[in-house]
């Protein structure tokens, strides 16, 4: 049997097991007695251990089988773990998971691990009641792929609570037999919006009918579905929720190859949008016809691309809670962390995008964000601080926010150190969070007091400012002394292709994403008044500064009296009213790759190319609002 | 024999209108707990059938209460009362060892379905 051609499935599937292992431990760091996360880290390194017996890898085989001999003893009493022994899992898990990418290499016989086992040993005799030296023995177990039944159930959707409901009926289910591949993953039964219907793989003696009786008991149950299931367990977010009955079939696609199809269904995008503009001046009817056809059949594809390549945040959430504990730990923080919204998705290549700015606003939020025990202690605070991460869909966009109960940033010291730095007028006031923001994210601008290793250098907020506007979206910042800080990343879900309203000014044509469009009109300098000495007009009550886009760019030629269209621009409820000298109509563009010259006015955040092959720079809104 | 409960909750009204929706369908009720302290001395002492617990209660929670108990007995029968909107800590009273729960206000026959799918 030609095992390289499972090489790929063993690596990401493994990647999901310890990935799981990673999130259980944290839980079982929390709550050192509770016995699922020990019984869930166990059956993930027994799955893995079967893999990698089934790939011939024997050094992972064996590092996995002695830490599952370990979880086997502490499974009857949790609390038996310490400390040192959930550091030692969590190294165990690390050195699995690097080892998996040098096994598949072909690099299994160079594995190292004696170290690691060695302090296995010792922690399994610490662990015997007995005191016992001996490591029980197991042969080696045949693989076999998940066997069992998937089971569909739904809760009655007028129950109080269905995510409690529902984590009853799945401990119903464990309580009858071996439970895998829960979907969605049970963090989403916390959920307001969840829905109710989950399934997973159960393996079990109970017949059909008897099942079906005793997952009912769980209360307010509406259905159980039973199929019988033998193929080998998918990766974990591989099927869409609430669909294991094995009908819809999957395969792994290289993201290349999306991108790639993505590029040639933009050109594709672009020859439409021309071929529409010729048909219309000089086609007969049957090319128009034509002509409709093509641009349907463009925009299913379209549509169906962007579909493939959603992929739901948790790719990239996963990593964090890893990242926050051992943070935390070592600034000696005390941090509870919470995520919702894992099953939000994004465009692959924006998620990629937003991994790293995420990644530098928690560990803000850990290293300035929140006090430390003492001090939370002082201001009668929990000594346990909350940091949340939460996904949400807002309309075409998604709104991710970093949260922290913590102290708030410190408006006085950011406003001496900006007025020491020329950055604000002398004699500003109290600075207000849209102020603040704009200062944090002046490049080089660090509030760090003492340059730690955690923060304070390496990528900067001005860095998580600009990839986030290059991906077309916005940072908004509330923060409050002594409550806490909250950063929101709003973010177009999906990048390549967006729709754009297309305006000019002089000769040039600019182009301004809809995302960003509340609605245009027309400015009436007659009408209009001003606040604090800038110009602004009155729309339906609400005072809307303008920005009048020919001076803003420098362009040529006087400031157009009388009447002109304007845009209303909205970033995340800040407003602007944008005056052009006309406007084109709406239009689908592909964003091009933009390294924005130096020198060069900082509101743009990308170009593309117009169907008649005329490059156009597209606008930043959140840099004109 | 009927069987026994104990009824934790802070507010005598709550734990009145518990005792008698469980009393008039014939249930026993051997005692009260007003803070989660109590509750776990009083398992202890009395070693009930069947125990309702409110989420929140001043010094130590039902939540560490039902975390408590069941680490002493994991069989213990624990029925979470919980006000609407307390999902989350629902969840973590189940995931700590709790049997069922029920959502204020209460209807008398929820309660007793869902005490009924405890004993069972």
């Amino acid at each position: 049997m030609d095992l390289s051609r499972y090489a790929a499935l063993f690596l990401t599937e493994s990647r999901d097991h310890l990935g799981a292992c990673n999130q259980l431990l944290l839980d079982w760091e929390r709550d050192p007695r509770a016995t699922e996360p020990v019984v869930g880290i166990f059956r993930a390194m027994h799955t893995f251990k079967g893999m990698a017996a089934a790939m011939g890898y024997a050094n992972l085989t064996e590092l996995a089988h002695r830490t599952e001999n370990l979880l086997d003893l502490l499974r009857s009493d949790p609390g038996l773990a310490n400390r040192e022994l959930h550091d030692l899992l969590f190294q165990i898990v690390d050195a699995l998971e690097s080892g998996a990418g040098e096994a598949v290499a072909g690099n299994d016989a160079k594995l190292e691990f004696s170290g690691l086992i060695g302090k296995l040993d010792h922690a399994s005799v610490a662990t015997q009641p007995t005191g016992s030296w001996a490591i029980p023995a197991r042969s080696a177990e045949p693989v076999v792929g998940v066997t069992g039944r998937a089971v569909s159930i739904a809760i009655r959707p007028d129950a109080p609570m269905r995510g409690a409901r529902a984590l009853l009926a799945l401990r119903k289910a464990e309580s009858l037999g071996t439970v895998a591949a829960v979907r969605p993953a049970p963090a989403a039964f916390e959920q307001d919006e969840f829905d109710g219907r989950f399934s997973f793989r159960l393996e079990s003696e109970v017949p059909d009918e008897e099942l079906r009786r005793l997952l009912a008991t769980a209360g307010d149950v509406a259905s159980v579905e039973l199929s019988a299931e033998t193929a080998a367990p998918a990766a974990r977010g591989a099927e869409p929720a609430g669909d294991a009955t094995g009908r819809t079939r999957q395969i792994r696609v290289d993201l290349r190859r999306l991108d790639a199809l993505m590029n040639q269904v933009g050109e594709l995008v672009v020859a439409k949008g021309r071929l529409a503009e010729l048909v219309a001046s000089h086609g007969s009817p049957d090319l128009q016809a034509l002509s409709q056809r093509i641009s349907r059949v463009v925009a299913e594809m379209q549509t169906e691309i962007i579909q493939a390549r959603m992929t739901p945040v948790w790719q990239v959430f996963d990593r964090f809670p890893r990242v926050v504990r051992d943070l935390s730990r070592q600034l000696g923080k005390r941090v509870a962390f919470q995520v919702e919204g894992e099953e939000i998705e994004l465009d692959r290549s924006v998620l990629d995008e937003i991994g790293e700015p995420l990644l530098h606003l928690l560990r803000n939020a850990v290293d300035h964000g929140i006090e430390a025990p003492a001090e939370r202690k002082r201001r009668s605070k929990p000594a346990e601080a909350i940091i949340r991460l939460i996904a949400s869909r807002e309309r075409n966009v998604v709104a991710i926010r970093v949260q922290d109960d913590g102290q708030g940033i410190d408006r006085e010291q950011i406003l001496q150190r900006a007025l020491k730095e020329g950055l604000v007028e002398p004699g500003t006031g109290v600075l207000s969070d849209d102020q603040l923001l704009r200062i944090l994210s002046r490049p080089g601008f660090s509030t760090a007091t003492t340059v730690t290793d955690v923060s304070g250098r390496g990528m900067g907020m001005d860095a998580v400012f600009s990839r986030i506007r290059t991906l077309g979206g916005s940072v908004h910042l509330a923060t409050e002394a002594g409550v806490g800080s909250t950063f929101t990343l709003r973010i177009p879900s999906t990048l390549a292709i967006l729709r754009a309203l297309l305006a000019r000014v002089g000769e040039e044509r600019y182009a301004v994403p809809m995302m960003s469009v509340a609605e245009t009109m027309e400015f009436n300098p007659m009408a209009a008044t001003a606040v604090q000495g800038r110009e602004a007009l009155l729309l339906r009550d609400e005072v809307i500064p303008t920005v009048h886009l020919r001076e803003r760019l420098g362009a040529q030629g006087k400031r157009a009296v009388g009447r002109r269209p304007t845009i209303i621009l909205d970033v995340g409820g800040r407003r602007a009213a944008l005056v052009v000298d006309a406007l084109l109509g709406q239009q689908e563009i592909v964003v091009e790759a933009f390294d924005s010259p130096r020198g060069m006015l900082p509101v743009f955040s990308g170009a593309t190319i117009l169907g008649d092959g005329v490059p156009v720079l597209i606008l930043d809104p959140a840099a004109l609002v | 024999m009927s069987h026994t409960v104990l009824v934790c909750d802070d507010a005598i009204f709550m734990r009145t209108m518990i005792s008698d929706i469980l009393s008039q369908a014939g249930f026993e009720v051997v005692g009260e707990a007003e803070t989660g302290r109590e509750a776990v001395e009083r398992y202890r002492q009395l070693k009930p059938d069947l125990v309702t617990m409110d989420i929140v209660m001043p010094d130590m929670g039902g939540i560490e209460a039902v975390r408590e108990i069941c680490r002493e007995d994991p069989d213990a029968k624990i029925l979470m009362c919980s006000a609407m909107g307390q999902q989350a800590l629902v969840v973590e009273a189940v995931q700590a060892g709790a049997k069922d729960f029920v959502v204020k206000p209460f209807q008398p026959s929820r309660v007793l379905e869902a005490v009924q799918r405890i004993l069972g």
